[in-house]
């Protein structure tokens, strides 16, 4: 691993021998603890070169007293709507469109369910997750929740009072607040069809499901409305 | 003197421009916090200077066989962060438009800062890890700074200390795997 980390270092200073670089470009996209030495690598740099910058950033950073930084609960819509971009690449993704699952959500799953191995491997929180999203897709009686939630301040109503769907006349989704937090510090998202499910992490552990045509900006605004 | 002019960033541009994610992802995880500083300055707002950012290495991502290297590979991605940012303070529905571009475009990964990398960037953290470069063998010290700081090339440095280049690399790499060290032990840790 020294080896492999000295040419990465190397690389990352733009002096490695050409043919060298494959190979580590190889171990790099095996190794998320080598991606994570190389942006550490970046900041460290950038702290003793670029002192008067990063520090202008770090003293604003001080000011917010962490409320950006801190895993998330997300204080407003905008900081929201923000937020949820940069995990947007960074979150697993699953496509389940067409009602099937992408190839490789499948096999995750698959691994889940039939390994006894895989599923100490993914733990208790991604084993919920799976099961609570494949709940929302394939059992239409899962987001029917009997208890409704007063969303007019952030414009909708309920729809449909048996399903107990809310609408604002462009946007339906159906909506269920979970009290654990399935060990989630950041959104999640999924697309299912033309609808996407949005697992957002809320104040007191708990975790807000969205179901619907609705987009990610307005999903966290709902779920940031929601306090009790 | 000569600077170094990080020689492997257009073999990996090469490399980008085949396809290569990987690549790209090095190009990516190096450059990321200096587009995010320079964006910074220029938008004083974390959100916005990383959503920038991001949108930086999707552009860079997307036109990278525009790229015809009259330049250094990060002035042009300098360049693309400089006009994103210009357009920034034009358009008052950026962060929707962005957002929805983002999710329909993206056929690639994008880096965003964790919460350990963030930990680092506040004053209480840097000022750990300057004073901790500062204690560093001297060796190691005068190796890395004159690296990261004068931003000259191995060769370069092993002139001035008269060590060969394996030995310049060398105390540059041991130098920075004593700072992560610390970094991990003593900041993110502590976190």
């Amino acid at each position: 691993m020294t080896d492999i980390n000295e040419k990465l270092s190397a690389l990352y200073d733009g002096e490695l021998e050409k043919n060298e670089i494959d190979n580590v470009l190889r171990e790099l996209e095996n190794s998320n603890e080598l991606k994570k030495t190389l942006s550490i690598y970046s900041l460290i740099g950038l702290s003793i070169r670029d002192k008067q910058n990063i520090t202008h950033i770090a003293s604003a950073n001080l000011r917010k007293d962490n409320k950006i930084f801190s895993k998330l609960w997300l204080s407003n819509a905008l900081t929201a709507a923000a937020s949820i971009l940069l995990t947007l690449f960074v979150v697993n993704y699953a496509d389940f469109s067409r009602m099937n699952i992408s190839t490789e959500s499948a096999n995750k799953i698959a691994s889940a369910v039939n390994s006894k191995e895989a599923k100490e491997v993914v733990a208790n929180s991604n084993e919920f997750l799976v099961d609570h999203i494949m709940n929302v897709i394939n059992d239409p009686a899962f987001m029917d929740t009997k208890n409704t939630i007063d969303l007019r301040n952030v414009g909708y109503n309920i729809s449909d009072k048996q399903n107990l769907g809310y609408s604002n006349g462009r946007e339906s989704f159906k909506l269920r607040i979970e009290n654990s937090d399935f060990g989630l510090n950041r959104i999640r998202y999924w697309r299912h069809g033309n609808k996407m499910i949005y697992l957002v992490p809320i104040s007191g552990g708990r975790v807000v499901t969205i179901y619907g045509n609705i987009s990610a900006s307005k999903a966290i605004q709902i779920a940031n409305s929601i306090k009790q | 003197m000569k600077k170094n002019s990080n020689n492997n960033d257009s073999e990996l541009v090469e490399k980008v421009k085949k396809g290569n994610k990987m690549a790209f992802n090095f190009l990516m995880n190096k450059y990321y916090s200096r587009v995010y500083a320079s964006l910074f300055s220029f938008t004083k707002s974390h959100e916005d200077s990383e959503d920038l950012t991001q949108m930086t290495f999707l552009k860079v991502w997307q036109q990278i066989t525009t790229f015809r290297g009259d330049s250094a590979f990060f002035t042009w991605v300098y360049r693309i962060a400089i006009n994103l940012a210009k357009n920034y303070v034009s358009s008052a529905n950026f962060k929707k438009q962005k957002i929805n571009t983002s999710i329909e475009e993206a056929d690639i990964e994008i880096k965003s800062f964790d919460d350990s990398e963030l930990s680092l960037i506040h004053e209480q953290s840097l000022h750990k890890i300057r004073n901790f470069i500062g204690s560093l063998p001297e060796s190691l010290r005068t190796a890395f700074t004159l690296r990261e700081q004068d931003g000259l090339s191995y060769e370069e440095i092993g002139k001035i200390t008269n060590t060969p280049i394996g030995t310049v690399r060398s105390r540059i790499y041991r130098a920075r795997e004593s700072i992560l060290d610390h970094i991990n032990q003593e900041i993110i840790k502590n976190d």
